[in-house]
Formats: structure tokens, sequence, C-alpha cells
């Protein structure tokens, strides 16, 4: 005959109220509500963005001189006129088109330069680890937005030109943050177990390496994805962003500069309207962070 | 230690001859005459052929770079294009004015985010720390150029206090400097409050408590002392970093610094004046890199340079 065991009740001291006072409860609560308002935010530039060629609006490019630098909420126009009677909102959004477009591939491609310079150097060491870092420290003392700016110079400002640029700007970090998790993931007896089994080099680091470094290391991505969109944004302020097929967000900003004194929404609403996204991008990306970063331990025991 | 600061060294000047001749390849890829730039309008051929002939142009790419490292090793960059004078002498007259604003700004910078972030680790994870978070990440998500635009349209137009543009007095440098800081805000005070947590978690910390060392000696002199390395090492980063990434608000302000140079330089194709700065860019924040580095022993006695891998 079998008896079991059952815990002695006995009452807590630790009541429900304390449990939600806790430090890992407020972190918990405190990723939460970055990550709502990220969404949020997010969501209230992204959703308009993606969707602007359904919305009814202007034309972004008709130009209407009678109706120019028309205030917000005037006839059907809802953020009002710029300085040649385009509808401001509408190229708002579709400027947007071509900021996200350009900030999501710029984040595609330096994620993957930066995963596979990141992982090599971390794996095999040796003259590849030397020359991927020295290329980092050397990318760090660079006079980056000067090197930008010439690049663009030279080959023009499309959205190709200007994808690359920011994608090799911003490979370092991901490369930084994947050598790292590279360096502890090839010591795990899975990667001996691999190597055993008789893979070579590169089967082991692509096939087991990457995929367990992938997850940890795309949590910059968002993050990235913020510094993009502003970094494109800085670029078209100064003159070298893209034109065609609409200008982007640092232009419509540059170009409004001259009537700030007498239509302040030309220069506000599209600042505001950046903000809010990479606000929201930023604090989404901070929200994931925190949120991994306290469960991890639960994920250990 | 001298054998240290000597491969340092090489590795340095190493990477300032590897950037200065990538930015001597890249600008005469461009397209864009700087012949046509440098007489101007009213140019004949006849002058086009013979600034040309002037400056070297007409030489093979590899004749050109020859010719320009020689002058480099007597310290000649040559003659700007557009200033008709010494291309160094014009990016070090400039460069004052950058590295008045970077210092300002980092300083605002430190001044605000190491209270910050100090407070944020003693009251971590309490809604007002959240609040504080959110602000500050609110701060570097805006665009330096809108927040440099915002700023002189209120407090140099609407209510004018302060100067619009230029280097005309000292109040010149708030706006700019409050433009730079705001962006650096968040990065700082967010590495402030991780270091502190955890510095204020380690049985050190209890040790000296329990001795009865005062709540505001913990903080300051124990905790602080010990997250100063990673303090000093991102504020160094963050500071070299400046003195090349203050382009566009120098544009905004109207900053007679290095910045605003380049943009006009790259405008009309002043090859030696492009090179001369990115030159004297490049050396600065290396060497910045490099006092950070030194300055590791002195903080941490435990840290041995050159030991550590």
């Amino acid at each position: 005959m079998t008896t079991t065991l059952a815990p002695p009740e006995r009452p807590s001291a630790v009541s429900e109220r304390h449990l939600a006072r806790s430090s890992a409860a407020r972190q918990r609560r405190g990723a939460r509500v970055k990550l709502w308002a990220g969404a949020f935010c997010t969501a209230l530039v992204a959703l308009p963005v993606a969707l602007a060629g359904l919305l009814p609006l202007a034309d972004p490019n008709t130009q209407d001189l009678s109706r120019r630098r028309l205030p917000p909420l005037t006839d059907g126009h809802l953020f009002g006129t710029d300085q040649l009677g385009r509808d401001l909102l509408s190229r708002l959004l579709h400027g947007g088109q071509v900021s996200l477009t350009v900030g999501v591939l710029a984040v595609v491609v330096s994620g993957l330069i930066g995963i596979a310079a990141g992982s090599a150097a971390g794996y095999f060491g040796g003259w590849i680890d030397t020359v991927v870092s020295r290329l980092l420290e050397a990318q760090l003392a660079l006079p980056l937005l000067m090197m930008l700016l010439l690049v663009v110079a030279l080959f023009g400002p499309s959205v190709t030109v200007i994808t690359c640029v920011i994608a090799v700007a911003q490979w370092p970090e991901v490369a930084r943050l994947t050598r790292s998790l590279v360096l502890v993931e090839r010591e795990k007896p899975y990667v001996a177990a691999a190597r055993l089994l008789g893979l070579r080099g590169w089967s082991v680091l692509a096939r087991h390496i990457v995929p367990n470094v992938l997850r940890p290391a795309s949590l910059v991505v968002l993050l990235l994805l913020a510094q993009a969109v502003l970094l494109e944004s800085a670029l078209s302020f100064l003159g070298a962003g893209p034109q065609r097929p609409f200008a982007t967000w640092g232009r419509i900003i540059s170009d409004g500069q001259d009537y700030i004194t007498t239509s302040w929404w030309l220069v506000t609403l599209p600042g505001l309207v950046i903000a809010l996204l990479v606000v929201g991008v930023n604090l989404l990306g901070d929200g994931l962070r925190d949120r991994v970063r306290t469960h991890k331990p639960a994920k250990g025991v | 230690m001298s054998r240290y600061l000597a491969r340092r060294l090489g590795q340095s000047l190493l990477t300032v001859f590897l950037t200065v001749s990538t930015v001597f390849v890249l600008v005469r890829l461009a397209p864009g005459d700087p012949a046509a730039a440098y007489a101007g309008p009213t140019a004949t051929s006849a002058d086009l052929a013979r600034i040309r002939e002037e400056f070297g142009l007409g030489e093979p790419l590899i004749t050109q770079y020859g010719i320009f490292l020689r002058d480099l090793l007597t310290g000649d960059l040559g003659t700007s294009y557009s200033f008709h004078s010494s291309a160094l002498d014009v990016v070090l007259e400039r460069m004052p004015y950058t590295i008045t604003l970077s210092v300002a700004a980092i300083a605002v910078t430190v001044a605000v985010a190491v209270p910050l972030g100090v407070w944020m680790a003693r009251r971590a994870d309490t809604k007002r720390e959240l609040g504080a978070n959110v602000l500050t990440i609110a701060g570097q998500s805006m665009p330096d150029f809108w927040t440099g635009v915002m700023l002189l349209t209120v407090f140099a137009v609407l209510l004018p206090v302060l100067p619009a543009s230029g280097f005309t007095s000292w109040s010149g440098l708030i706006l700019p400097t409050v433009t730079v800081a705001i962006l650096q805000l968040a990065l700082v005070s967010r590495l402030v409050r991780r270091e502190m947590t955890t510095a204020l978690a380690s049985p050190y910390i209890t040790v000296a408590r329990s001795r009865g060392v005062s709540e505001r000696a913990l903080t300051w002199r124990y905790a602080l002392a010990n997250s100063a390395v990673p303090l000093v090492t991102a504020v160094g980063t963050r500071f070299a970093a400046l003195l090349n990434g203050v382009v566009v608000v120098e544009v905004v302000f109207g900053w007679p610094g290095v910045g605003s140079l380049v943009v006009r330089a790259l405008e009309t194709r002043d090859y030696p004046l492009i090179q001369a700065t990115v030159l004297v860019t490049a050396t600065l924040a290396i060497l910045v890199q490099l006092l950070v580095d030194l300055a590791y022993p002195l903080l941490d006695p435990r840290v041995r340079l050159g030991k550590a891998a």
C-alpha cells in the first residue's frame, strides 16, 4: 500500500500582494507597459504608412499653388498643405513608405553581414577574428556620417545605395553581439558532439551554432530599425536622401524649415511622426529585451 | 606598458592610414569635376585644363596617390580648392568649434545622466523609474535636426532669448549642446543604471552597510567607483563619435565647425579639404579612444594594460 505524502498546509507569510510588489513582478509589468505602448505608437504610424495607397488621400505630388500652406484641418487636409500646395499627410505617408522600406531592408542586410562576420570571427578565431575585430574598431573611429555622405554623393541617392550605406553603418553592432554569443556557444558539448560526428567547421557553424544564437541576436533588430529610420532621415535632411518616387521625412522637414515662423506644421508634424514611430520601435525593442532578461533565469532552472 | 603603447599606436596609425586611403580613392571615383568647381561658371576649357594640370588631376590615380602619400609624410595635405589656402589649416581653424561643442555636450550629458542613472538604480522597477526611462527613450528617438529646429524656433524666434545661429557669444553654445545631449542621455543613463544595479547588489556593499557606512557613501563612493570603467569607456566612445557626428547639428545651427565644413567640401568636390577633414577627425577620435584605454589602470588598479585578452 502506498501513501502519498501531501505537503502540509501551512499559512504562508508571502501573500499575493507581496508577490505583486516583488521586483520580478514589477519588471514584468514594466516590460508589458513598454511593449503595449511601443506596439501602439508603432502601429499608429506604420499602419497608415503601409495603407497609404488605399486611404482616400490627395496625390502626394499634385501641386496647387492657390492652396499653399493651408493650416491643418482645413478643406479636408488633415495635416494642412505645404509650400507648393501638396497635401502634407499624403506626402508623409508616401514618403514614409520609402523611409520604412529603407529602414527594414538596411536592418536585414546589416543583420546578414553582421551575423556572418560575427559568427565566423567568434567560431574560427585566428586571422578571421583579427580582421573582423580590427574592422569593428576602425569603424568606431571613422567619421561615419561624413563617409556616408561621401558614398551617397558618389553613387547617387537611390534607395539601394542608401540602404547599403545604412547597413554598412550598422553591421558592427550585430557582429559584436554575435561574436560574443558564439564565443560562449562554441564551448558547449553539442558543438564537440557535432564535430565528433565528422561535420566540418562551416557546417557546425551554420547548422548548429547560428540557429542557437539567432534568437538572442535578433533582439537588437528593433533597436537597429529605430536607428536606421533616424539615420535615413538625417541623410535626407542633409539632401542625401532618396528623391524618387517620393521625398522622405528628413527632406520634407528641411524643405519646411524656411517657413517655420509662419507655418509651424510643416516642420512640427513630420518630426512628430518620425519621433512617434521611433519611440514606438525603441519601446518595443526595449520591452522585448527586458522580458527576455526576466524570463532567462526561469529557463535555466 | 611601453610595448603596449607602441602596439596601440601602431594599430592607430594603420587605421588612420587605411581610412585616408579609402577616402582618397572614394572621392576620386565620385562624379563631378573639381576643376569646374574651382574655376567657377565663367571658366573656359583652357582654364579648366590649366587647373587640372596645376592640381595634378590629369595624372593616373596611382601617381596621384603616390604624390599624396609623399606630401602626407611632410604634413602637406594640399591646397583647398574653395578656400585657396592650406586644407589642413582650414580644418584646424574649424576644429576648436567642433571640440568645444562635443566637450560641452558630453559634459552636460554626464552631469545629467549620471545622477539620473543612479536615481534610476536606487528606484529600480518603480513607476517613476519607468517614466524616466520612457522619457529618455523619447529623447533618443527624436531626430536631432528636428529637435534642433524646434529648439531654435522656440528659444530664438518665438522667445528671442538665445542667439539663432553661429558662434557670436557663449550663449550660442546652449542650444546645440542641449540638442546633442538629449540624444545621448538615454544611452549613458541606462548604462549607469545597469552598472549601479549590479554594483549595489554585490556583497561588498552589504559588508560596507553592515559596518555602518552611510547610504550616500555607499552609492557614490563604493558603487559608482566600481562602475567607473564601463562608464568611462562609454563616455569616451560617445565623445569620439560626437567629434565626427555633430555634422547635422552643426548644419542646423550654422555652427562654424568641421561638420558644416565637410558638407560644403562635399558639395564643391574639394578633394584636399575632404581628405584633411577625415584625417584630422579620425586621428582625434582614435586618440580619444587610446586615452580612454590608458585611463583604465588609474580607475581600477586591478587592470593591467596589455596583460588581459
